[in-house]
This record gives structure tokens, sequence and C-alpha cells, in this order.
């Protein structure tokens, strides 16, 4: 194999991985929803983009960019506990149509929203680290301080997600009332609680993906930025199984790798083609995604 | 129940004989008194088989068809009378609905959602101007079915899937499918046109006899207006029609079985992936349809056009107007079809910026709005409401 080949492989797998990471993240966060209350939340990009606006764009006044991406993770909280509490709320119980309808609605509400304010001209945010690739020996290496940043950032999130769940109380609780939400509430968990603390912490993740994709210098903060990560994040969580953590992370950063050789080597436009292939064959297999246990279902 | 009969066919003959009267009066040559007259006997006999209790039980598809009829006959004399602005806003709902119809039975009838609406109305759409573009003097008719099979085809590849998926993965789906869709355009751009879409090769123009009933004072544009109005209303009452029949019939009995309980529906030897599958195809035929009467009403396709923002105020428009009724589809087209006048009637009254970001932005707030306040207040929609309001006050006389 000659050594431009390797190097583009190099590289594709490289940029695979950085872009893999974002969906992974997106598909978490539609895991963490999905496992606690049982929808699928569509507006899991417009949330986390209304809550960036609101950390970077408000407070954007001379203060660096760790401060504004913690007070963006905190909007993030804040927005989507109340959106737990305001509107999701009613919806539990009810046939599985309306909370796909109500979430979709208050998608557009959001993107229209922050645009009616915020206008639709992208914002370029304060990135922390360089988007420009390192060299090695005179050879440009595809990987940027501001990939490796991401890429460690996803990290260290997947991590401590993994970590509240499996090693802590409230960890426990969480995946108790999202099991059998009847006898954890006998057994004194606020079960009520740990679903909005599960919107709550899955609307963080986002928020955590909104910063990283709109203090990306090449993409910028507009109103619609998250609705194809979102696409794609969504391809990837149901690929990989909508009650799967692993499932989705796994997913999400093989979907990057694969759909990064197909812009590649074909071109732009196959990518969300491709990934849309990926999906209708991987559902055809296995309609309820290649990680998930097989459940009984109850007639 | 004889002197009823009388009276009824009294009243039918007064009818005739006033509305002859008027048309003789009217009319300014014998073309126009012929149309009027066939319009005047055509509303007749609707209204007179609606109003017969015994055909209406004894022949639904024969009333279904009268209704269809009326309606018709209303509203193309209404187009008549219409500005060219209001004939088109018409045409734009008319096709919206049956858009709606389609996406009304998909989750209606099978209760399954689909966000890619939009899509099928773009596949619609340059079906019929890539066809048109190759072979000009194919008739209207002809394209438009062609549009519909082209869009059931792509219906049924994504809706192969479809015949396993349970709860929101259908949805999520045929979103990706619209976020997919100006890709998937832009990778055919020499066939498609790419954003820029493709033109008409020649307008769809009235026939000479048209122009004959409207007089010399009439442009060229009015006329073409009518007609491709006409047109439309003509195609939407034949998918009502349609419709009506399908939701009546065994199949669309079938189809709510599997909305309500898929178990039961299996047990009962109805074929769950056959039901789902036709299900789906019929809706992404209807919104093919649907695009391509856009194409044809606007001469040209814009692929930007149907993006998945249009997909999702299409379900608002289904949800607002009621989830699986036919008057919800028609509802919500005429929603559709007055939204935008309204909507900057009140950005130009209330004094709000009308250039600023928020005049842009209110039709996709108050859509969404809308949706979620009808999903929480008024699951079945404008049309569940006023049936509930009826059950109510039929209650209320009877006790």
């Amino acid at each position: 194999m000659d050594a431009f080949l390797t190097s583009r492989i190099i590289s594709d797998v490289l940029e695979g991985l950085t872009n893999g990471v974002i969906y992974g993240l997106v598909a978490l966060s539609l895991v963490l929803i999905w496992r606690s209350t049982g929808i699928l939340n569509f507006a899991q990009g417009a949330m986390p983009m209304f809550a960036t606006y609101i950390g970077m764009v408000v407070f954007a006044h001379k203060l660096n960019f760790w401060f504004l991406a913690a007070i963006a993770i905190v909007a993030g909280f804040a927005v989507g506990g109340i959106t737990e509490r305001v509107l999701v709320r009613h919806l539990y119980g009810k046939p599985e149509l309306n909370p796909i309808v109500v979430m979709v609605g208050f998608l557009i509400v959001l993107e229209g929203v922050a645009a009616a304010i915020w206008s639709t001209t992208p914002r370029g945010l304060p990135s922390p680290f360089s988007p420009i690739d390192w060299h090695l020996g005179g050879q440009p290496f595809a990987l940027s301080p501001f990939a490796v940043y991401e890429i460690v950032t996803a990290l260290i999130v997947m991590t401590l997600v993994a970590c509240l769940f499996r090693f802590t109380k409230l960890g426990l609780q969480l995946r108790a009332s999202a099991i059998a939400p009847e006898v954890s509430r006998l057994l004194g968990v606020r079960v009520g609680r740990m679903l909005t603390l599960g919107w709550i912490l899955a609307t963080g993740v986002g928020t955590i993906v909104a910063v990283l994709v709109s203090s990306n210098f090449f993409t910028g903060l507009t109103p619609q930025v998250m609705d194809g990560i979102f696409a794609f994040g969504f391809i990837a969580a149901a690929v990989g199984g909508l009650d799967s953590p692993v499932g989705a992370i796994v997913a999400g950063v093989s979907m990057g790798i694969i759909l990064q050789f197909v812009g590649d080597f074909l071109n732009s436009n196959a990518i969300i083609v491709t990934a849309l292939i990926i999906l209708i064959i991987s559902l055809m297999i296995r309609p309820n995604g290649l990680f998930a246990k097989s459940t009984a279902r109850r007639v | 129940m004889r002197r009823l009969t009388d009276k009824r066919l009294a009243l039918t003959a007064t009818c005739l004989i006033v509305g002859v009267i008027i048309i003789a009066l009217s009319a300014t040559t014998v073309r126009v008194g012929a149309v009027l007259a066939l319009m005047l006997v055509v509303g007749i006999a609707g209204i007179s088989t609606v109003t017969t209790k015994r055909l209406r039980k004894a022949h639904p598809v024969l009333t279904r068809a009268a209704v269809t009829l009326l309606v018709l006959d209303a509203s193309l004399f209404a187009t008549y009378f219409f500005s060219s602005i209001t004939n088109f806003n018409l045409a734009i709902g008319a096709a919206m609905s049956i858009v709606l119809l389609g996406l009304s039975f998909l989750t209606g009838a099978s209760g399954q959602i689909s966000l890619g609406n939009s899509a099928f109305m773009g596949v619609g759409a340059l079906a019929v101007a890539i066809w048109a573009n190759h072979h000009a003097s194919t008739p209207i008719f002809v394209t438009l079915i062609i549009a519909i099979a082209s869009g059931a085809v792509v219906g049924l590849l994504l809706g192969l899937p479809a015949t396993r998926l349970r709860g929101p993965y259908l949805a999520g789906m045929t979103l990706a499918f619209a976020v997919a869709f100006p890709s998937i355009v832009n990778s055919f751009s020499s066939w498609t046109g790419g954003d820029a879409g493709l033109q008409l090769p020649t307008a769809v123009s009235a026939p000479r006899w048209l122009s004959s009933i409207f007089g010399s004072h009439a442009s060229l544009l009015t006329l073409n207006t009518v007609w491709i109005t006409d047109i439309t209303i003509v195609v939407t009452g034949v998918a009502f029609f349609f419709m009506a029949n399908l939701f009546a019939s065994r199949t669309g009995r079938a189809m709510r079985l599997v909305r309500d309980n898929d178990v039961a529906a299996e047990l009962a030897g109805v074929s769950l992936p056959r039901a789902r599958v036709i299900a789906f195809m019929v809706s992404s035929g209807y919104a093919a349809l649907g695009g391509a009467l856009w194409t044809l009403i606007n001469n040209s396709v814009s692929p930007p056009t149907y993006s998945l923002a249009l997909s999702i105020t299409i379900l608002s428009l289904v949800v607002i107007g009621g989830i699986g009724t036919l008057p919800g589809a028609l509802i919500g087209g005429v929603i559709y079809a007055y939204s935008t006048n309204v909507i900057s009637w009140f950005t130009a009254h209330t004094g709000i910026n009308s250039q600023g970001n928020l005049a842009s932005q209110l039709p996709g707030i108050i859509f969404g709005g809308l949706l979620i306040v009808t999903m929480l207040f008024a699951p079945m929609g404008i049309v569940g409401a006023a049936r509930r309001l009826w059950a109510k006050r039929r209650l209320r006389t009877v006790a």
C-alpha cells in the first residue's frame, strides 16, 4: 500500500473519530431519556442549542470560554428540568404518538424563538483550541488540538455518565425508577424527581455536544446547527439500540468513521444517504438495535 | 311518507325552475348557460341523494360520491368569482389537504407517524418536472399518476423496515429521510437541477372553451389560474372520495385494528407487515400527488421548499385539524392556504418588527405552539373537539 493511501486512511479514521464521538454523545443523551421515560426526544438537538445560545451569547461579555461553557451547561440543566416538569410530565402514559408530536412541536418552537431572538446568522464562538492540524514531519496529520479536546471531552463525559449509573446511589435510583417505577416508589425512591433528573442529565450531555459543535471554527452557532447532528445521533442510537448506552456510543463512533470514509472516497452528498441506508438495513435485520437484548412484549 | 316525497319533489322542481330562470337571465351565451345548468342539476341531484335517508343507509358509496360531487360543484362554481390570488391560495391549500389526508390516514389508521412527508412531496414534485422536461406533451392526469407511482415506490423502499418497527423508530427514520432529501436531490443534480430546481417547459394553460365562458375581458393569467385551481380541486375531490371509501373498507377496518391493538389484529388474521406497508405507501403516494400539484400550480419546483420544516408544518396541520378524519385534513388545508396571509396581516397590524427576525419565524413558532397545545389539551384536534361538543349537546337534548 502506498504511503499516500495509508495517510489518507489514517486521517479519515482520525477525523471520523472526532465526528463519531459527537454522534455517540447525542445518541447517549437520547438513550438516557428513552431509558428513563420511554420518550424519543425529538427536541434533543434544539434544547441544547437553546441553552448554548443562553450561555454563549447572552453572557458573552469578556468572560472566558470555560465560564461561558459552564453557564451554557447550567442553562442546559435548567432547560431540561423545566421541559420535563412543564411539558413532558403530562405525557406519561399517553399513546406513544403524543410525546413524539409534542416534542416535534417543541423543536420547531425552540428553533423559531432562537432565530427570532438571535437571528439565523452563524455566531462564531470563542474556541479554546486551534482547529489547525498538527504537522508530523512536514505532513499534516488530520488531528488538531481542537479535535483532541473534542475526543477527550467526550470520553470524560461518557466515563462520568457510566460511573454515575454504575457506582453511585443516585445512579441506582435512576436505573431502578426507569426499570420498575412502582417498586422503586414503594422502596422510597422519588420516581418523579428521578425522571426530571434523567432529563436534566440528558440535556446537560446534549449541551456539551452543542458547545463542542458550535465552538468549532468551521460551523459556528446557528438555530439549526443541531438538526443534522441530531439525525446522525438518532441513527446511531437506533442502530445501537435505544436501550443500550454502550450500543449508542459504539454505533456513533463507528458511524462517524464509516461516514468519513464515504465522504472522502465518494462525495459529501453521499454521507447522509449512506447513513439512511445503514439505518434502514440495520432496522430490517434487528428492529430493536444491534446491541439491544430482545425483550418480550406484554400483550 | 308519501306526503313527504311529494313535498321534496315540489321543492326540487321549484329550485330547478328558479335556477333556470336565473341562468336564463344572467347567462350571456348559450355555452355559459349550459355549464351553469349542468352545475345546477348536479347540485340538486347531489343534495337530494345526500338528504334521502334510505339511500344514505343502503348505498354509502353513492352517498360519498354525491357529497364529493356536491362540494366539487360548489367549489368549482366559486372559483369563477374568486380573484386570481384567492384561487392560487385555494389551489395550494387543496393540494396540501391531499398531503394531510395521506398522513392522517397513516397515523389514524395504522398508528404510525411520518416526518418525511415533505420529502415525499418533493419526490412527486420533481417527478412531474423531470417527466415534463422529457415528454412535454403528456396529459396532466398521466403525469400525476406517474408522480403518485414514484412516491409510492419510494414509500415502499423506506417502508420495508417499517413492517417490523414499533414506536418512534419510523418517525425517526422518516425524519432522517427528510434531512437527507436535499443531499439526495443534489446527488442527482443533472436530473433534478440541484437546489435551483426545475422549470416546467410549458405552463398548464386553460383550454379554449374556458375562455369563452369567461368572455374576452379575462386575462390569460386569470384563466390559467382558474383552470389549474379547478384541476386541483377535482383531483382533491377524487383523492378524498377514494380515501373515504378506503377508511370504510375492509382494509381500513383492518388498519384501525392494527392501530388499536396489533396483537389482536394479528390474531384476527390481519397481516401486520402488509397493513403497515400499504398504509405507508398510500401516505407517501398522496404526499407525492400534493407535491406534483404544487409543481403544476407554481410552474416550477424548488427543492429547498421540501424541508424538514414543511414536514413539521404538515404534522401540525394534521394534528390541529384532527388525526384520522377527513374534515380535519380539509380544515388543515384551508388553514395552510390562508396562514401566510393571516400571519402577515397580524404582523402588519400589531406593529411587531415586520422586517425583523420575529416576523419570519412567526409561522414556525405559531404552528409548533399550536401543535403542542392541541396535543396536550385536545388530542383529536378541531374535528375531535367539535364531535365531542356535538355529542354532549345531543345527550343534553335527550335528557
